[in-house]
C-alpha cells in the first residue's frame, strides 16, 4: 500500500515545474551560465508534459461525465445479460442441420 | 441551462499554459530588477505565489487524469463485454429467425394437406363403385392381355381396323351418296336407323339392341318418311319403344 503511494507522489514531483523554477532562479542569482540550459529544461519539461497529457486515456471527458458514461456502460451489460438469459429459458428449436 | 464541464484535458492544458506564463513573466521580473536595480512592489512576490497555486492545481489535475485512466481501463473491459453480448443476441435472434422460417413453412404445408384432404372428403367415391368401374373398364382386356391370348391371336386391346370398319363410323362412310330414306349419308343418324345390312353385328349386342342405340326418330316430325317403308318403320319404333330391356348397361 505504500509503494503505490511514493510511486504517486514521485509522479507528482515529476509533474512540478517548481524545482526547475527554482533552479533558474539560483543560477539567475548568481549569474550562472548554466540558466540558459535550465531554461532550456524548463520549455523541454513543459512540452514533454504537454505531450503525456494529450497521450492520457480517459481525459477527454470530466470525472462527472465520465462517471455517467461508465454508469450507462454497467446498465447496458446488465441489461444485455438479462435479455440473453431471457432468450436461453425460452423453448428453443432444434434447428437441423442442413444435409 | 448548465454549463458543459470542462475536459480535464482542456483544463491540464491551460493550467500548463497559466504555469508558462508565470514562471516566464517571474523571471522577466527577476532578470528586470536585477539590471535595473530596482526593486519591485512584491509584484514578484504575488507572481511567485500564483505559480505556486497553478503548480498545486496541476498536480491535483493529473491525480485525477490518473484516475480517470484506470476509470478508462475499467470502461474498455465493460465495451467488450457489451460486444460479445450483443454478437450473442445477434446469434440467437438468426436462430429464432431460422426456427420461425422452418415453422412457417411446415404449416403453410400442413394447411395445404388439410384442403387436399378436405376436398377428397368432399368428393369421396365408395371403394365397391371403384371396383365396379375397374371390372368394367377391365372387361374388354385393355390393360391386361386375356388368359387364353397366345402370339397369332388377332385380339388386340384397341379397336383393330376391322372392328372398325365394321363399326357405326365405318358403315356411315361406307353409305351411298343418295342417302337411305332420302337422308344423306351423314344424316343416317338423324334419320333414325340404319338399314339392317349396315347394322353392325357384335356379340354381346342383341337386334334390339343396336336399334335402341340410335336416337330417336324425328323424321316424322318433318314430314320427311318415305313411301314404302311406313310399315318398317312402325315396326321398329314399336320395337324400340316396347323394349324396355334394351340397355348399354346390359353389357355389364
Amino acid at each position: 500500500m505504500a509503494a503505490p503511494q511514493q510511486r504517486e507522489e514521485k509522479e507528482s514531483e515529476d509533474c512540478s515545474l517548481l524545482p526547475l523554477v527554482h533552479d533558474i532562479i539560483k543560477c539567475m542569482d548568481k549569474d550562472s551560465p548554466e540558466v540558459h540550459q535550465e531554461l532550456a529544461k524548463l520549455k523541454v519539461k513543459i512540452q514533454e508534459a504537454r505531450d503525456q497529457i494529450s497521450t492520457m486515456p480517459g481525459v477527454d471527458s470530466s470525472p462527472l461525465e465520465q462517471q455517467q458514461q461508465l454508469a450507462t456502460l454497467r446498465e447496458q451489460v446488465r441489461t444485455k445479460n438479462q435479455l440473453l438469459q431471457k432468450y436461453k429459458g425460452l423453448c428453443m428449436f432444434d434447428v437441423p442441420k442442413a444435409s | 441551462m448548465a454549463a458543459v464541464e470542462k475536459s480535464t484535458k482542456d483544463r491540464l492544458l491551460s493550467v500548463l499554459e497559466d504555469l508558462e506564463v508565470l514562471s516566464r513573466e517571474l523571471i522577466e521580473m527577476l532578470a528586470l530588477s536585477r539590471s535595473q536595480k530596482l526593486p519591485q512592489p512584491g509584484e514578484d512576490i504575488r507572481v511567485l505565489e500564483l505559480l505556486v497555486q497553478r503548480d498545486q492545481e496541476l498536480q491535483d489535475l493529473m491525480e485525477v487524469a490518473q484516475q480517470q485512466g484506470k476509470v478508462q481501463e475499467e470502461m474498455q473491459l465493460l465495451e467488450k463485454e457489451v460486444e460479445k453480448r450483443d454478437s450473442d443476441i445477434q446469434q440467437l435472434q438468426k436462430q429464432l429467425k431460422e426456427a420461425e422460417h422452418i415453422l412457417a413453412t411446415a404449416v403453410y404445408q400442413a394447411k395445404e394437406k388439410l384442403k387436399s384432404i378436405d376436398k377428397a372428403r368432399k368428393g369421396s367415391i365408395s371403394s365397391e363403385e371403384i371396383i365396379k368401374y375397374a371390372h368394367r373398364i377391365s372387361a374388354s382386356n385393355a390393360v391386361c392381355a386375356p388368359l387364353n391370348w397366345v402370339p397369332g391371336d388377332p385380339r388386340r386391346p384397341y379397336p383393330t381396323d376391322l372392328e372398325m370398319r365394321s363399326g357405326m363410323l365405318g358403315h356411315m362412310a361406307n353409305l351411298p351418296t343418295n342417302g337411305v330414306n332420302g337422308h344423306l349419308p351423314g344424316d343416317a343418324l338423324a334419320a333414325g336407323r340404319l338399314p339392317d345390312v349396315l347394322t353392325p353385328h357384335y356379340p354381346w349386342q342383341s337386334s334390339d339392341v343396336s336399334v335402341s342405340m340410335l336416337p330417336p326418330h324425328h323424321g316424322n316430325d318433318f314430314g320427311l318418311e318415305p313411301p314404302g317403308h311406313n310399315k318398317e318403320n312402325e315396326d321398329d319404333v314399336e320395337a324400340m319403344s316396347t323394349d324396355s330391356s334394351s340397355s348399354s348397361s346390359d353389357s355389364d
